[in-house]
């Protein structure tokens, strides 16, 4: 067997296995645990598809950084106590995802996708290398849509500043 | 090389993954992570259809799909911040002023 098919089996059922623990842990910690489990190793599915770019930004920005503010609020936010999920809403949402996920396999298994073919193709990506092609594309064809990305997470920052300072700070300062 | 249409059904299988796990999850801090997984599993998605079609359009949205997950988890957690410190409280079912 290739080494990308082998790759391309232990990171998918990794993958899915680490994404049952997101669903279904009952420790909230345990979830995130998982969730970091599960970015590692969609990153790994990345690089065997040949996106080194993104797999590194992957592990670099998700598995990392906003992990990382996930474990800080949860160290902020006590532990949840009681029951972590509703069993009466498994009656009904198991059956319907288990539907959807038929549904979605049957289309990729027997779709025919049928679009238009870009100029990258696996022999001129082999030649440039694919950091060099994305890093082209991203700042021509989608230079706009990139200062757009830079806007929205300065206001994202400011709003996450806003929503997480101390309310009673600014009482204090009302009543002197 | 495995074909493309397993990795589409791979991503599937995480959709419907962070699907459930929005419904059944109570705490929202679990509903922030279950999406999460579905904003994954799009990108696997895009990444296939790259590889099949010969593009690079695909993993540019994943770098935007990235900046718009770090942007949502700072405001989603900052609104979680901001819900616990008003009600020492972050369960779902409890959390339903805006129902009635």
């Amino acid at each position: 067997m290739e080494l990308s098919s082998t790759g391309f089996w232990v990171f998918s059922a990794l993958a899915v296995l680490s994404a049952f623990g997101v669903v279904f842990f009952r420790n909230i910690i345990y979830a995130v645990l998982s969730l970091i489990s599960t970015l590692i190793m969609v990153s790994g599915l990345f690089f065997t598809m040949g996106a080194e770019l993104i797999g590194a930004l992957q592990i670099l920005i998700y598995a990392v950084a906003i992990v990382v503010f996930y474990v800080l609020v949860i160290s902020t936010v006590p532990e949840f106590k009681g029951k972590a999920f509703e069993p009466k809403y498994m009656i009904i949402s198991l059956p319907v995802g288990f539907l959807i996920f038929i549904e979605l396999a049957f289309v990729s298994l027997y779709g025919a996708w049928k679009s238009n073919t870009g100029i990258f193709t696996q022999d001129v990506i082999k030649e440039v290398g694919n950091v060099k092609a994305v890093a082209t594309m991203l700042f021509t064809k989608y230079l706009f849509p990139f200062e757009v990305a830079s806007l929205i997470l300065l206001v994202a920052m400011i709003g996450a500043i806003i929503l997480g300072r101390k309310e009673h700070v600014i009482d204090e300062e009302a009543k002197s | 090389m495995v074909p493309y249409e397993y990795y589409v059904a791979l991503s599937g299988l995480l959709m419907v993954l962070g699907l459930i796990g929005v419904a059944i999850r109570r705490n929202i801090i679990a509903l922030l992570i279950s999406t999460e997984l579905m904003l994954n599993a799009v990108n696997i998605a895009f990444v296939a259809f790259d590889m099949k079609l010969g593009d690079v359009g695909g993993q540019v949205f994943v770098f935007f799909i990235l900046t718009i997950a770090a942007a949502e988890a700072a405001v989603g957690l900052g609104l979680i911040m901001a819900i616990y410190r008003l009600r020492r409280d972050v369960d779902t079912e409890t959390l339903t002023e805006l129902k009635h």
